[in-house]
């Protein structure tokens, strides 16, 4: 090795971007299953890229907004406070509360489709 | 649901994870409208989360609720209809050359060590490593994130050498970092719930690459326990993007996370089949097998009933999962009771818990100790995977050095005249 004076070369440690990111469970997966990269689906950048964000409504006058609780500690009661808020503040947007029934990882697509039939916007919480 | 539902969504997450989100975003391809109301959400009174609602987001010092409101009816802008996700730039093979001092220093304050002296990665060191294989240092292994959701590193053989390297390992313990390197698990995944990992390595490589499976197998008298262990601690660092804050949200941290139990399991002294041969493969076969979970209680004795009395004060409402880590005797112990094999033990301890899912491979018994006294280790680590070993160890057999690096074996003696002299 090298005296204290003199320079050396040494390796980087890093790994290197592959592009390629973790997204969603499928409904049944296992709560730990989040963590578990061979059963993860995973998504290139160039994938991620095509999502789209979803138009806005002009205003939530009449329509109906799902609250969901994902299950965080506090969600349930914080979701349950805030439809106590719209129903005094604004009693003419309908709300609906609903649970996720497995964990805040897993994917439920019966609830989002649910929500898509049912409802015209949603909020999620509390994430944390 | 905005992209594959078409539906207008407002996300809210605690102030706390205001940055983490965001960055998220970032790496998603999509820039979703967060609300951040003060933290913490969980475990505070009903007034407080309603004080939370009535009042401002921290962030952007809007009212929370008319923010959510405004996320929803807000147009989308250019951006947000057009976004595109940052690629990160390559990395470099080499860093720019330094003196020794320097080097240690850059490591430590870029966050690429766990805090410990480390040994430099020189070009040598690392073609020394690669002997320890026979693939080709180009050859990709994996790629790992201690995240759910953030970019994936991808790492090659001579990567994992670096790895190696660094947290002190010679040639004959590299097939076992490569193993881990292609399970893709960090040991350190990120939650607040501040993970901890086990692994436990199976068949011959256990004896020939000098592990403990004996006394003290837990404890930090093992060379190779102690670096293979802390290389799976530096590669979920390094190749699993591990920033504290940034990917890493362990609240608390976890000790475990230095070493992650590393050990072998004592299959010589065990009544029962080796666990990895339990999990499917053959005894002569070379395997690390991997654990997650939270706690670890470290002092227990007793038969079977008492291991149900501890099972039942980590049980949830829904189900558990349980490794104990226990002495030989009490393997021997178990099998006088009637459990010949573990699994009739894990059927019988689920059924007698009050529980809604009631699986006993969720329950594990791992074989390590030295026979002093019949001890188990209670933990809640689920067995997540094993790995095989083998297809890393060149067709020349492990490559070890004309003197392997050993540490003073547990002192074994009949007449008490062991331990007298220094």
């Amino acid at each position: 090795m090298a005296g204290n004076n003199s320079k050396i070369t040494v390796l980087d440690p890093g790994g290197q971007p592959s592009g390629i990111f973790g997204r969603r469970l499928n409904v049944d997966s296992p709560m730990f299953a989040i963590h578990d990269p061979v059963n993860q689906p995973r998504d290139t950048a160039e994938a991620l890229s095509a999502l789209k964000m979803a138009p806005r409504l002009d205003s939530l006058e009449g329509k109906t907004v799902y609250l969901v609780n994902t299950g965080f500690a506090g969600s349930k009661e914080f979701m349950e406070e805030a439809q106590d808020w719209f129903t005094k503040n604004h009693p003419e947007i309908k709300t609906v509360l609903r649970n996720k029934q497995t964990s805040m990882f897993t994917d439920e697509p019966e609830l989002w489709k649910d929500i898509k039939e049912n409802g015209d916007a949603v909020i999620f919480g509390v994430g944390g | 649901m905005e992209s594959d539902y078409g539906v207008p969504t407002a996300p809210i997450v605690t102030a706390r994870f205001a940055d983490y989100v965001q960055r998220d975003t970032r790496s998603h391809g999509m820039s979703l409208r967060y609300s951040f109301p003060p933290y913490p959400v969980g475990w505070v009174s009903r007034e407080t989360l309603h004080g939370y609602v009535e009042g401002i987001d921290p962030i952007s010092g809007v009212p929370l609720m008319e923010e959510i409101i405004s996320a929803l009816t807000e147009p989308l802008t250019e951006a947000e209809k057009n976004y595109k996700p940052e690629k990160r730039p390559e990395r470099p093979r080499l860093l720019e050359p330094d003196t020794e001092a320097n080097l240690h220093r850059l490591f430590l304050e870029k966050g690429w060590t766990d805090g410990l002296p480390i040994v430099l990665p020189t070009e040598e060191r690392v073609a020394e490593m690669l002997t320890g294989t026979d693939r080709a240092p180009d050859e990709y292994v994996g790629m790992m994130s201690i995240t759910t959701h953030e970019e994936r590193l991808k790492y090659t053989v001579e990567k994992v050498a670096v790895i190696a390297v660094m947290a002190g390992c010679r040639p004959e313990h590299f097939p076992v970092i490569l193993a881990l390197g292609a399970s893709g698990r960090p040991a350190i995944p990120s939650s607040t719930t501040s993970w901890g990992s086990m692994m436990v390595v199976n068949g011959p490589i256990r004896n020939e690459i000098g592990m403990n499976s004996g006394l003290g197998a837990l404890s930090p008298i093992n060379y190779a326990n102690s670096v293979i262990g802390r290389a799976w601690t530096l590669m979920s660092i390094n190749l699993g993007d591990l920033r504290p804050g940034a990917t890493l949200t362990a609240s608390t941290g976890n000790t475990a996370n230095y070493n992650n139990m590393c050990c072998a399991e004592n299959e010589e002294n065990s009544v029962w089949e080796p666990f990895h041969v339990r999990k499917g493969y053959k005894k002569e076969e070379n395997t690390v097998s991997l654990f997650r979970g939270w706690n670890v209680l470290s002092f227990n004795t007793g038969p079977a009933q008492r291991m149900l009395e501890v099972a039942k004060s980590l049980a949830g409402p829904f189900g558990i999962s349980l490794t104990f880590v226990i002495d030989p005797l009490v393997a021997k112990s178990l099998n006088t009771e009637g459990y010949d094999d573990p699994m009739k033990f894990s059927e019988w301890l689920v059924k007698n818990l009050e529980i809604r899912f009631k699986i006993p491979h969720m329950v594990n018994l791992v074989v390590v100790g030295g026979e002093m006294n019949p001890m188990w280790v209670t933990t809640d680590y689920v067995h997540f995977q094993t790995v095989e070993i083998d297809p890393w160890i060149p067709r020349a057999g492990i490559k070890k050095d004309a003197r392997p690096l050993r540490m003073p074996e547990a002192v074994v003696c009949k007449d008490g005249s062991c331990g007298i002299q220094q």
